[in-house]
């Protein structure tokens, strides 16, 4: 360790240059991690920042909400089952809306998705700004903060297209968008009277989208072989379900799974110039006595050491970066994910340095013999 | 008896379809406190000679006993074992680590035997000052001279406290003066801490400092005969 350390401190131009290797490949890892996840957020996030273990669809709908519908007169029924701790009916609606008074063709319409849920039910969003619904009569509706950034504020009534029926923001939540399209939240039983519906659709108002169910090791197998239509999607299948949410992730992973394979090649051959350049210097260390454990734990624990920090400039520059980013841009960062990808990155660069391992292993302490330089 | 005996070896190459031997049954026994001078021209087997005292390199025949220790068939571990702990090399051009300081080039032997104490430190300026070398030891090589360099080598190869020193061609990058003083330290701290020492060289002026003289022409050894004791 001693030496390794000793080395990185001499020879610090060197090091410093395939430390910016290390720092930009891990910047580029974060950032398009971030955006990767942004992106996914945008598409799923109503259903992904929820906590919830599945949802009750109808048959066929092949997990997805916006295909569903049942009755909600399931919610008791589905309550009672095996593992199940809470449940609460949910409703989805796509629409569009635009601000009060301003019906001509030029002001913005903003696509939205309309989400009904029963108050204090544990998918309801939290609040970052204003307030949660407090009188059912007003429409009032909870809105996803993307809708701030398109002008929209807090008291603001809004037009839903079509109806004609008004809704006043009242509070803001975060990451709360479906579909790439803003959330707005609103009290299920207000959600039942904006819903166009067809006259002779009788129970229209016991109609939801699904039932959010959540508990542990949750069976429904008996409830499923009694009631007919109806079939039960996990959290994971849910989101799996929602359009072109499995093409996009996949497009993002592989960007960044390539970017870490590439990494590992380039790092690696990094590694190896530089061993052999110290080809010399390993066989002085050998014929004095040095075994190869000795110098291979020297050269991975210089590996590590550069690695670990370069690392820790690259997620301290991805963060300076999310400062710099238009807030119209997606990007959601887990901490979980910054420490996967750089556990990962880390293992990538001393997995690399093996290479060099293997050429260390072969130096001859005859070399030191020679006539040097 | 302690010191290094090289009974009978032979070291052959293939080279091609031709065997060349390097080494012809040399054989050569050197005592704790004796300071021995191998001579010769370019190729004529004192590399060969040096890498097989020095454990680097096995003989196709004969045995090498270090402390009475027969080597001969030691593995590439046992080998870097005996380097480690009963040779003390001192390589040409002294071959130092670029970006460690005077002091860590000899306590980096200590540490590569496991463990660096305060013992270990304070003997390793004991050496430095022997040596001539007191304020350098915060130098890095490339600050020191030549002759400085060499002398540092001189110290590391000493440091682990061997029984064997082996010197290749210590003086080769020097120029008379400071090989004088270079060879003249170097017989000092062989003489003063009983060490047994061989060095290869081509530079008739330094065998002066010498107990005895080997010639190696084409891979055979033999004594000179000295008229006159110095």
């Amino acid at each position: 360790m001693g030496l390794a350390l000793k080395e990185l401190l001499y020879s610090k131009g060197r090091f410093i240059m395939i430390g910016l290797i290390i720092v930009l490949i891990s910047w580029l890892v974060f950032i398009l991690s971030g955006l990767g996840t942004g992106l996914s957020t945008l598409s799923t996030g109503v259903l992904s920042e929820a906590e919830y273990s599945g949802i009750v669809l109808e048959e066929g709908s092949e997990f997805s909400l916006s295909k569903s519908s049942v009755n909600r007169s399931l919610t008791e029924k589905v309550s009672e089952q095996e593992g199940v701790t809470d449940t609460t009916p949910m409703s989805i609606f796509r629409n569009s809306v635009r601000k009060e008074g301003a019906e001509d063709a030029e002001d913005k319409i903003t696509d939205i998705v309309l989400i009904g849920l029963e108050p204090d039910s544990f998918m309801e969003p939290n609040i970052i700004k204003g307030e949660a619904w407090s009188n059912s009569d007003e429409n009032q509706v909870i809105a996803d903060e993307s809708l701030e950034n398109d002008g929209y504020k807090i008291g603001d009534t809004v037009v839903l297209d079509n109806t004609d029926k008004e809704l006043t923001i009242v509070g803001f939540t975060e990451n709360k968008t479906l579909y790439h399209q803003s959330a707005l939240y609103l009290p299920m039983e207000n959600f039942q009277n904006l819903r166009p519906s067809s006259p002779d659709d009788a129970d229209v108002e016991e109609t939801v989208s699904g039932i959010v169910v959540q508990g542990t090791d949750v069976n429904l197998e008996t409830f499923l072989e009694d009631e007919e239509n109806v079939e039960y999607g996990t959290k994971e299948e849910t989101i799996e379900g929602i359009p072109g949410y499995v093409a996009e992730n996949a497009t993002i992973m592989l960007m960044l799974w390539f970017l870490m394979i590439i990494s590992a090649f380039i790092l690696g051959v990094f590694f190896y110039v530089l061993t052999n350049q110290k080809t010399n210097q390993f066989g002085v260390l050998k014929a004095i006595g040095g075994s190869n454990g000795f110098i291979i734990r020297s050269v991975i624990s210089q590996v590590f050491i550069l690695s670990l920090v370069s690392i820790l400039v690259g997620i301290g520059l991805t963060y300076l970066t999310v400062l710099a980013l238009p807030e119209s841009m997606p990007f959601y960062l887990e901490s979980n994910m910054v420490i996967i990808y750089s556990l990962v990155l880390l293992a990538i660069s001393v997995l690399s340095s093996l290479f060099s391992v293997a050429k260390i292993t072969k130096i001859d302490p005859l070399t030191a013999l020679g006539r040097a330089e | 008896m302690s010191g290094i005996e090289l009974k009978n070896v032979t070291k052959r190459y293939k080279e091609n379809k031709f065997e060349i031997t390097a080494l012809e049954n040399v054989s050569v026994q050197v005592k704790a406190g004796e300071f021995v001078a191998i001579v010769g021209p370019s190729g004529s087997g004192k590399s060969t000679f040096l890498s097989i005292a020095g454990a680097l390199l096995k003989p196709t025949e004969g045995s090498i006993m270090i402390n009475n220790q027969n080597i001969t068939d030691f593995d590439e571990k046992q080998l870097s074992s005996v380097r480690l702990n009963q040779i003390g090399f001192i390589l040409q051009t002294a071959n130092l680590i670029p970006y460690l300081t005077v002091l860590d080039q000899l306590l980096i032997v200590k540490k590569m035997q496991g463990t660096v104490t305060k013992e270990d430190k304070a003997f390793a300026l004991e050496l430095l000052k022997d040596l001539g070398l007191e304020n350098k030891e915060k130098k890095y090589p490339n600050e020191c001279s030549g002759g400085e360099r060499q002398r540092v080598a001189i110290a590391r190869s000493f440091m682990n406290d061997p029984d064997i020193i082996l010197a290749d061609e210590p003086t080769s990058s020097l120029d008379t003066d400071r090989g004088h003083e270079v060879v003249q330290q170097m017989a000092e701290q062989v003489k003063t801490r009983n060490k047994a020492a061989i060095m290869v060289t081509h530079d008739e002026r330094m065998l002066s400092y010498c107990d005895r003289v080997y010639r190696i022409v084409d891979g055979k050894l033999s004594e000179e005969v000295r008229t006159q004791e110095v």
